[in-house]
């Protein structure tokens, strides 16, 4: 082989190893920027499917806190429901012993008489309702009263029947003092209480 | 061969290197320019399996939560009857406390 096809040859063949480095390294390059490319779409993919994970970890969640929530607001709503007859039955009850008057009257003049020992006066007036102010006779009441306190005591009948279902007004005779025990006061003032404790019964 | 072969030998064995490196040069962009198709595509894939995995994943939460719910309403109202009925037996007991507290002379 001459000098010059020697010389010639060694140009291809470095041009030739060149090409080749010049392709393995771009081969190299792609191949590591394809792998760092799945890396991040590998990661990417992951994250979505946490995401998805929490989104569903979520509904579930959601879905039984909201069926939770509309349970507790039924069961709030019947037991609701219930104490209310409850009480309704309760105050029908009370309104029956206002129309048995052998069990009323007693318990009207011990009310009275309850109500005098607050007041502490020796002469009072006693407010009722129409119903009762026919009901009760004032003599019979003094000697009553006189039983049940221990002292005799004045007492006058408002001719002015009071508004109400049943119970007393007792007030001094000038009227500055009162002492209100009508069935509506106690009702209402029972109320709140009367509904805790029958929540009580009826659910503990 | 005479000198002035031998430079035009040479000359052409340089263009035929010139031509190599070139060819090897726009190879190496064309390996470079699919590798962006590719990195796409392969992304893609990758992508969608997940967004089809994630929607499987929810659908089947959705559908589990759907039981679930059933289950618990369904132990839930029972016991929730279950309460009624012992309160409706209760009522009568309840109601005369209940007017005992309103009868009661000292309240």
């Amino acid at each position: 082989m001459s000098e010059t096809s020697r010389f010639t040859e060694d140009i291809l063949t470095a041009a030739n190893e060149k090409a080749r480095t010049i392709i393995k390294e771009s081969e190299s390059e792609a191949q590591q920027a394809l792998d760092q490319a799945k890396t991040r779409s590998a990661r990417e993919a992951e994250e979505i499917l946490n995401n998805a994970r929490a989104e569903a970890e979520a509904e579930k969640r959601r879905q039984i806190s909201e069926i939770r929530q509309r349970l507790k607001l039924q069961e709030q709503l019947e037991k609701s429901k219930i104490v209310t007859e409850v009480l309704d039955q309760s105050k029908k009850r009370v309104m029956d012993l206002v129309k048995d008057e052998k069990r009323y009257l007693p318990y009207l003049t011990s009310l009275i008489a309850n109500s005098i020992r607050e007041i502490g006066l020796d002469a009072v007036t006693v407010h009722l309702n129409n119903h009762d102010l026919n009901m009760v006779k004032v003599a019979e009441l003094e000697r009553e009263i006189k039983k049940l306190v221990g002292k005799s005591v004045k007492i006058e009948l408002s001719g002015e029947p009071i508004p109400a279902l049943g119970g007393i007004i007792v007030s001094s005779t000038d009227g500055k003092t009162r002492i209100i025990n009508t069935l509506d006061q106690r009702f209402e003032a029972l109320e709140p209480r009367l509904l805790i404790e029958a929540g009580k019964i009826l659910f503990d | 061969m005479s000198g002035i072969e031998t430079v035009k030998v040479i000359v052409e064995a340089e263009k035929e290197a010139a031509k190599i490196l070139a060819d090897a040069q726009t190879r190496a962009g064309e390996i470079r320019k699919r590798l962006d198709s590719l990195i796409e595509k392969e992304r893609d894939e990758t992508i969608q399996t997940a967004r089809k995995k994630a929607a499987a994943l929810i659908a089947d939460a959705q559908s589990e939560a759907a039981i679930e719910g059933q289950v618990f309403e369904k132990d839930a109202q029972s016991k929730m009857r279950e309460a009624l009925e012992r309160a409706s037996e209760r009522r009568g007991e309840a109601v005369e406390k209940l007017v005992a507290k309103l009868v009661e002379l000292g309240a």
